[in-house]
């Protein structure tokens, strides 16, 4: 939390700023080059099916005018489209007969073709794109300092994961294919529209300048009342949740009416924004209707005169003018989805990327050694520390953990006690001085070998909703069941393991059962003892329990702890008695050292709270 | 489940064998999912129906608009027909831009008309929904604490969420749009059935192959949504675990097992995705296919009905140039009737679960002839009280005690001994199965809860606050309070310093989970919120985290302040509140097995005795 604190303000706005947009575009243009094979594919089946599509409604256009022109030879004379034509002694019946079968075979080779470049571009995005930059970024996450997580919150990184990656892939898809897919329509239909009719062309392609400027301004008008739609939907359903989940309190203080007012006025207001919602997509969505039904109009109007002039055939020109008509509009309508993907994507991708581009703050070293089993001595060399450099949080610490020693370590809020125990198992390098382990600088060895030679237990022991068992063989996913039993024992939770509905395949958590703080905390304990550790680290594990927990944590800790250096970080004097050496920090400093008697008798932090929490039992005595 | 577990390999992590320790979370592939379809249900559709009442002419105007609609669109498509078989094919260019012009008024009209449609039709269901949603809270508000203890809030969050939603798409769409694609579907056969029958009838007969196909789609479909559901659950249950659980998976070198893991589980959410893509990829095409296989077909027909054939098989061209146009305005209406229908089945099955929940009935109320309980000076009585949540399972068995107004009691007792459950009765959270509660002796069964409650202030163990800013917090208490009323409260609890001297005083945000506050200045906000409620008797569930020994001595004191001159029960978990309570009730499974103070307790040898050993042990000087 101090580090949030800290942090917070100087790095939480720095993503907008560290990207610029030529880059971002760059990158994710080399993201789309790494899946070249499969974009140039779906370009190039788009590209089929569209010429495909042009040479169906052709041909529905010349049957046309050839059935005409068989009823009444003084219409228009066919024109065959392709350069194709028929022999000369086919009877119309025959020509049709051909161009009606073509059609069909048209149409079956279309939806083939259709069911393909769906798949291509399904694979391509949900089969490739997405679950590779996923598994990309949750490995990259995994190594990331905790500073990363607690600036960022979980929210906001469970949704790079999730939500932004996909909107990461909608460039891919939503912009580079859509768009050459766009781009390729509206020039071939405008060429072939052209070819037929350059003046009716330009009249009918008229709507096609405000159809864009509509769905341009509405999209740009909708879009800041979605996000504000958004807003307000997420504040009325987090008061109603908070008032579930805190139906105590709001009973406790007969504040019923006081919700009931809140939740309808925060529900009126999402109601009242959603009618201006309401106005925008009425006006939007039966416009872009009209104008595309302007350009009929005008079809029907200047085309009607072309033909009776005979400028045009009726079926290969007016019909076919019509099809490809509904479809240009419908591009016309698409370039606006397609800047709103831009947008989206360019968003979605700078916080994708700046997790891909954090530096792991602690890395192995190219020759780095492997350590066989420590025996556990652990020596601070003039330490120095900070999150940010220019805000120190350890100041010169120095100190020597001998093998077997149980070090206490005591201070006040934010006087540096969790970041000294974070040293230790090298989730930090120090700035200045070193941490070594039987006499090995920690930058010398193989992290992940080291690690593994630590347990940690922390304040509120986060245990996941699975088993009990998977969560006491968390660090060593193939551990025996009898290596499972024997930590448990250790830490004394085999008991009350035993007695859970499954015993060991008992499921914690949400939907599973709910274990209290002590046994909670005996668990964790278990879990940092399965691999026998020769270091225990102990981040205050009995803070958030009563006394009679306390009670049943700190037995079970004499055991675990014995034959190992253990570090315990601990406010309360029981634990921090039995210490071999206790280290007091202020502010970051080491201001004393020694065992709980010399301490407890020279003035100083630790000695008031010697004090403080030894009077309880003084006044007792006389009482008794 | 074996079936299962071979088509998938994601699933076989979840089986009890070695590997299912490599996950993250648990999977249970049996869990219970609430139904997504309910059968159409008269009385369900008629009480969704009601809520459109205060809405009656709005809804009135709609169903005109709709029905407008339904024969608009069949009018467009017709005039479009009749220009080219008209005027165009006879080359009359006056009747060309008449027509034209006629054709014009048509959309203009259908246009306007839409407008209307639209934004009618969504008014209402917003309207509708934020009725629903008032019921709902309202409902909520006023059930007994027991419900909230029985139910998953899960279940009651998702009422108001995805429950509300599918109601909504049932109100705004089902009925309108059915009208509009009926009467579109009616209309526009009857036109072509005038046409040509022979041609119509052949048409006729595609129709149920394409509802056919239409609903073989939408069930394959929603299996293979299902199981992207699935899949993605556990996706994001292992992100979110992976997440929390960061410094645990750093400390115990779990990041390539993990990595390993999420990667199996991403892959085979990607397939299932990919499997939903492939779906709608086989039917898209094919409902295409249909349409341009169907103008083929018309096309070969055609020539041969002009040209070849005569008398009854004889066709006219027109007639084929109107059926290229009306085709489907009969055609899609069928796949659209069929995706209404199954919204409508969504909406029932949300509409079902809503009104149960606004259905239930309290398990008790307050009595009819309940009084408002006057000012009161806070003496407290049990006289023999009984209860249980579930019959048979005895929580507090014959509880009696007298606190006088000014007097604290402490509860001591192990975890489940009944402590939690005695404050909950003092504040009628709950009702006794047998006994009394009085307060200035006003039996509580005869008198509001509201009137008790607001002469009363709750510490909760759990530290709740609301988000919003600290100010908001206090103020819960009393939402009329000023501001100065807020700085006075802390300063009457000694300890305004602590919080004024936050990031951004009282105007500090607490964030999710309060983040933003330390364990000790959630607890003082807690204590300031019930200050402020200026409470006769305080209920105070003692928190047991350890906070840092200077804040804990400044809680102590405006614990103190808080205390002082009010009658208070205190769950107790710190030695030194035990000691100076007037009355300790020591409990243990359900009966107050010692009662004194402190130091007759000590005296007696017995059960509190033990405990406070236990207390002893676990501190320092023994």
């Amino acid at each position: 939390m101090s580090v949030l604190k800290m942090l917070g303000t100087a790095k939480l706005t720095s993503a907008d700023e560290r990207y610029s947009t030529s880059e971002l575009v760059r990158r994710l243009l080399a993201l789309a080059w790494k899946f070249r094979k499969d974009c140039l594919l779906s370009v190039g089946l788009s590209l089929v099916l569209l010429l495909l599509g042009l040479a169906g409604l052709q041909m529905l256009g010349v049957v046309i005018d050839v059935i005409r022109h068989a009823l009444d030879p003084s219409q228009h004379v066919p024109v065959y489209p392709f350069g194709w034509h028929p022999p000369d002694d086919w009877s119309p019946l025959q020509i049709v007969t051909a161009l009606a079968l073509a059609i069909m075979a048209q149409a079956i080779l279309r939806a083939a073709l259709t069911y393909s470049y769906n798949m291509v571009t399904a694979r391509l995005t949900q089969g490739e794109i997405v679950p590779e930059l996923r598994a990309q970024l949750y490995a990259k996450l995994q190594r990331l300092s905790f500073s990363f997580f607690d600036i960022h919150g979980s929210n906001s990184i469970f949704n790079r994961v999730t939500g932004d990656v996909q909107n990461t892939r909608l460039f891919v898809d939503g912009v580079l294919l859509q768009g050459l897919n766009m781009i390729l329509t509206l020039v071939i239909y405008g060429i072939f529209m052209w070819r037929i009719q350059p003046a009716l062309t330009l009249a009918c392609l008229s709507v096609s300048l405000p159809l864009w400027r509509l769905a341009h301004f509405y999209s740009a008008r909708l879009r800041p009342g979605y996000l504000r739609n958004r807003e307000l939907t997420d504040n009325m359903i987090l008061l109603f949740s908070e008032s579930v989940r805190g139906m105590q309190t709001v009973k406790g203080f007969a504040a019923e009416p006081h919700q009931i007012r809140r939740f309808e006025a925060a529900s009126d207001e999402v109601s009242a924004q959603q009618r201006r919602i309401f106005w925008d997509l009425s006006i939007f969505t039966p416009g872009t209707q009209f104008l595309s039904q302007l350009s009929l109009v005008i079809l029907f109007a200047y085309g009607g005169w072309l033909y009776v002039q005979g400028k045009i055939p009726l079926g290969a020109g007016l019909v076919v003018f019509a099809g490809l008509l509904q479809q240009f509009t419908a591009q016309v309508a698409n370039i606006s989805t397609i800047a709103n993907s831009v947008q989206q994507s360019l968003a979605a991708a700078r916080r994708v990327f700046e997790v891909m581009d954090t530096p792991v703050e602690v890395e192995n070293k190219p020759n780095a050694i492997k350590p066989t089993r420590l025996t556990g001595q652990i020596v601070f060399e003039n330490v120095s520390f900070g999150y940010t450099p220019d805000k120190p949080v350890l100041k010169d610490i120095s100190f020597e953990a001998k093998p077997g020693q149980i070090v206490g370590i005591f201070g006040m809020t934010g006087s540096g006690k969790s970041s000294l125990l974070s040293l230790i198992p090298r989730f930090y390098d120090p700035h200045a001085g070193r941490v070594l382990a039987d006499r090995k600088d920690l930058r010398d060895l193989d992290l992940d070998a080291f690690r593994r030679q630590i347990g940690t237990v922390y304040q509120e022991s986060f245990l996941f909703s699975n088993t009990v068992a998977a969560n006491i063989a968390f660090g060593h996913p193939h551990a025996t069941m009898e290596q499972i039993e024997r930590a448990a024992k250790i830490a004394s939770a085999h008991e009350f393991i035993a007695a859970l509905p499954h015993g060991y395949e008992t499921v914690l958590g949400e939907a599973g059962v709910d274990l209290s703080g002590g046994q909670r905390q005996r668990l964790a304990l278990a879990r940092a003892l399965l691999l026998q550790p020769p270091v225990l680290i102990l981040d205050d594990p009995t803070a958030a329990v009563d006394a009679r927990t306390e009670n049943e944590i700190v037995s079970a800790l004499r055991e675990a702890m014995a034959g190992r250096t253990t570090f315990v970080v601990s406010g309360r004097l029981n634990l921090l008695r039995r210490a071999d050496l206790i280290l007091v920090l202020d502010d970051g400093q080491l201001i004393q050292t020694g065992t709980h008697e010399q301490l407890a008798h020279c003035s100083g932090p630790y000695h008031e709270t010697a004090l403080l929490q030894i009077m309880d039992l003084d006044e007792e005595g006389k009482a008794a | 489940m074996s079936a299962q577990t071979k088509s998938s390999p994601a699933t076989n992590i979840a089986k009890g064998d070695r590997s299912a320790r490599e996950a993250i979370t648990y999977y249970n592939p049996q869990e219970e999912r609430e139904a997504d379809r309910a059968p159409l249900q008269l009385a369900l559709i008629r009480r969704i129906f009601a809520y459109t009442k205060p809405y009656a002419a709005k809804r009135n105007w709609l169903f005109a608009l709709t029905f407008a609609r339904g024969l608009q669109l069949p009018a467009l498509a017709w005039l479009i027909g009749r220009t080219i078989n008209g005027p165009i094919a006879g080359r009359d260019l006056t009747g060309i831009y008449e027509y034209a012009a006629g054709y014009f008024a048509l959309v203009v009209f259908t246009i306007t008309n839409f407008h209307f449609r639209q934004r009618f039709a969504l008014e209402l269901g917003e309207a509708v929904v934020h009725d629903m949603r008032a019921d709902l809270f309202r409902k909520l508000m006023a059930m007994p604490m027991g419900f909230f203890n029985r139910t998953k809030f899960g279940s009651i969050i998702s009422r108001m969420t995805s429950d509300i939603d599918s109601v909504r798409a049932g109100v705004q769409d089902v009925a309108f749009v059915l009208v509009v694609q009926g009467l579109q579907m009616v209309v526009s056969a009857a036109l072509m059935a005038w046409y040509d029958w022979k041609l119509f009838s052949l048409m006729v007969a595609l129709a149920p192959i394409i509802w056919i196909v239409n609903e073989n789609y939408r069930h394959e479909m929603s299996r293979r949504l299902r199981k992207v559901q699935e899949s993605w659950s556990r996706v994001a249950s292992t992100l979110a675990e992976s997440v929390s659980g960061i410094r645990v998976t750093q400390a115990f070198v779990r990041h390539d097992v993990n990595a390993d893991f999420f990667q199996r589980l991403i892959d085979t959410h990607g397939e299932n995705n990919v499997g939903v893509a492939q779906a709608s990829a086989v039917f898209v095409p094919l409902l295409q296919l249909k349409s341009q296989l169907f103008l083929g077909a018309m096309a070969l027909l055609g020539a041969f009905g002009a040209l070849r054939w005569h008398g009854w098989l004889h066709m006219d061209v027109g007639d084929l140039v109107m059926f290229f146009f009306l085709a489907n305005l009969f055609f899609d209406p069928i796949q659209n009737i069929g995706n209404q229908l199954n919204q409508a089945f969504m909406a029932m099955a949300g509409g079902e679960r809503l009104f149960r929940m606004l259905d239930q009935k309290p398990e008790w109320q307050d009595a009819a002839d309940a009084k408002s309980l006057p000012l009161i000076q806070g003496r407290v009585e049990f006289q023999g009280i009984n209860f249980e949540y579930k019959t048979g399972r005895p929580v507090l068995t014959d509880i009696s005690f007298v606190a006088e107004a000014g007097q604290t009691v402490a509860l001591v007792g192990h975890t489940g001994s009944g402590k939690t459950t005695l404050v909950g009765l003092l504040q009628k959270f709950y009702l006794p199965t047998a006994g009394r509660v009085l307060v200035d002796g006003f039996d509580l069964n005869s008198i509001t809860s509201e009137s008790l409650r607001s002469q009363m202030g709750s510490v909760q163990q759990n530290n709740f606050l609301f988000s919003g800013t600290v100010m908001d917090n206090i103020r819960f208490a009393r939402p009329t309070a000023t501001e100065e009323e807020i700085h006075a409260t802390l300063e009457s609890l000694d300890c305004a310093d602590l919080l004024e001297t936050l990031p951004h005083g009282l105007q500090t945000a607490v964030t999710e989970r309060g983040a933003s506050l330390s364990f000790g200045q959630r607890q003082l906000v807690c204590f300031a919120r019930a200050m402020l409620a200026n409470p006769r008797i305080v209920v105070l569930d003692e928190a047991t985290s350890a906070i840092d020994t200077v804040t804990e001595a400044r809680l102590q004191r405006a614990l103190e302040n808080l205390l002082r001159g009010r009658t208070a029960f205190i769950v107790a978990h710190r030695l030194s509140t035990i000691r100076k309570a007037n009355l300790v009730l020591v409990l243990d499974q359900g009966h107050i097995v010692e009662r004194g103070t402190h130091a007759s307790l000590l005296r007696q040898q017995g059960v509190y005795a033990r405990l406070h050993r236990e207390f002893v042990s676990a501190s320092p000087q023994n």
